[in-house]
């Protein structure tokens, strides 16, 4: 009985290795750099963006591989730069348009962080939105996830993940509740998408969190987003705001409501004047986040010189509560290679 | 009015130019008509064009019978690929391909195959099961069928 189980377990290793080696692997390596000159007090500076690699692998019939690694400028290394793993995803499709994805993810908790990668040729505006940098949300997660897509005639899509929460490594979790993320989307009709999600993680007590500084209470965390995407032949939108809500034992449960909206005009194919409108809003007694309201506008020209080369000028103005108001002109040439 | 000869030999010249003119102008308005093929495994053999355009867009990873959906196309500087641009994806070549560099390099479709030729084409759709193209032609090659689109053979 015991060689029969054998001899079944090696005949089913040998049918995923040989439905690979069959099928014959395809792989893409595509790379994506940007570079920068900014004005802002008075001052004029020239920048290196991120320069972004991406390899993909249809490995077998089901299983494929994306993985993407950024250099990018660090102060506090030797050379002045570092290189990261932002992904490393291997998917396996289990049945029609569902899988199973086991890696490093872009946490799907909003549209921009699910659809734009680290290249950013394909960024309708230059920065992100400031809910990014003011680490409202987990970018990544290290752990497992099911994913469906184009379901049914609403094209319905769904996420599911288990990963290390805030505070863990890639490799280790700092402790032993793991972050949830549930998400769903549907697209009604051509270039519009509706989509909501629920995170959850505890955050423990010295955890370190998205801004490298650690935590001074257990935090309990739970974040609502929800996001309007459309981008047609002629306006494109994109509207998301996430609801924050930390708990403490001493502080209870604080608020912070994070949102942005963007809009682009396509007064040619590749000439689209934007505008993005960002706000962060925090309560008075919030302890997690860096509690600084802040607004911001950003009005700008984006030109697709091709669809690998894209220019965009760009003028932000900024207030927050803290650091009061800024100014800032940026242009950036962006590529793919 | 007195008739001189030499004048008619100018508006010969001028309508000759203004023929050529309209020639053109109906050559370029010619639309190329559209085959969609594919391997005999995997894709059905009529479909709606809702539902060809939605396969092409990458929004399908399976056919029916289980077979991986593999896209196949020329690229989009030929005629063909053109054409496919147009009427399947309703954008120019260098949007179709920013549309893919998008999808492929988030995780959420394979890229499809882009090709030189129409017979490097219907190589790979005879030789790739689950395979799905889009050419301008009736393809001869075995192990391939043409899919009825609407009704029809071409659109």
């Amino acid at each position: 009985m015991k060689e029969l189980k054998f001899i079944a377990i090696l005949v089913i290793i040998n049918s995923f290795i040989s439905s690979s080696v069959l099928y014959g692997q395809n792989t893409q390596i595509k790379g994506f750099v940007d570079a920068l000159a900014g004005v802002q007090n008075d001052k004029l500076s020239f920048a290196l963006g991120e320069q972004d690699l991406f390899i993909t692998s249809e490995l077998s019939d089901r299983f494929s591989f994306l993985g993407e690694s950024v250099f990018r400028f660090t102060n506090t290394t030797p050379t002045k730069f570092s290189v990261s793993i932002e992904r490393i995803v291997i998917k396996y499709n289990f049945y029609g348009n569902h899988n199973l994805l086991v890696g490093k993810h872009h946490t799907p908790i909003n549209y921009w962080n699910d659809t734009y990668h680290h290249g950013r040729v394909l960024f309708p505006t230059i920065f992100r939105p400031l809910l990014f940098d003011a680490n409202i949300i987990p970018l990544h997660t290290t752990g497992i996830g099911l994913q469906g897509h184009n379901l049914g005639d609403l094209k319905f899509g769904y996420d599911f993940m288990v990963g290390n929460g805030i505070g863990s490594t890639d490799v280790l979790d700092n402790d032993a509740r793991k972050s949830i993320t549930a998400a769903m989307h549907i697209k009604p009709a051509e270039g519009l998408r509706f989509g909501i999600s629920w995170y959850n993680d505890g955050i423990a007590k010295g955890a370190v969190g998205h801004d490298g500084i650690p935590v001074q209470w257990a935090v309990d965390q739970n974040l609502f987003s929800g996001s309007i995407a459309y981008f047609g032949n002629k306006f494109e939108v994109l509207a998301e705001g996430t609801l924050a809500i930390n708990k403490t034992d001493t502080t209870g449960s604080q608020r912070t409501l994070a949102s942005y909206i963007y809009a682009g005009f396509k007064i040619r194919e590749k000439i689209v004047p934007y505008a993005r409108l960002d706000n962060l809003s925090f309560q008075e007694g919030e302890i997690f986040y860096n509690n600084n309201n802040t607004t911001a506008i950003v009005g700008g020209i984006r030109y697709n010189i091709n669809y690998v080369t894209t220019v965009k000028m760009e003028y932000q103005h900024q207030h927050a509560a803290k650091d009061g108001d800024s100014n800032r002109f940026t242009m950036q040439l962006a590529i793919g290679f | 009015m007195i008739f001189r000869p030499f004048n008619i030999l100018v508006y010969r010249k001028y309508f000759s130019i203004i023929l050529l003119l309209f020639a053109g102008v109906i050559v370029n308005g010619q639309e190329t008509t559209l085959i969609a093929i594919s391997n005999t495994k995997g894709a059905p053999s009529i479909m709606k064009m809702a539902e060809l355009k939605s396969v092409l867009k990458g929004e399908k990873q399976r056919w029916n019978d289980g077979t991986k959906v593999s896209i196949v196309l020329m690229k989009t500087n030929t005629p063909v690929g053109e054409a496919t641009c147009q009427k399947i994806y309703n954008m120019s070549g260098d949007k179709v391909k920013r549309f893919w560099l998008g999808l492929s390099f988030s995780g959420k479709a394979d890229a499809p195959i882009f090709c030189n030729s129409i017979s490097e084409l219907e190589t790979i759709v005879a030789q790739t099961p689950g395979a799905i193209a889009i050419l301008d032609k009736i393809s001869i090659s075995t192990n391939t069928k043409t899919i009825v689109v609407d009704g029809k053979n071409s659109f």
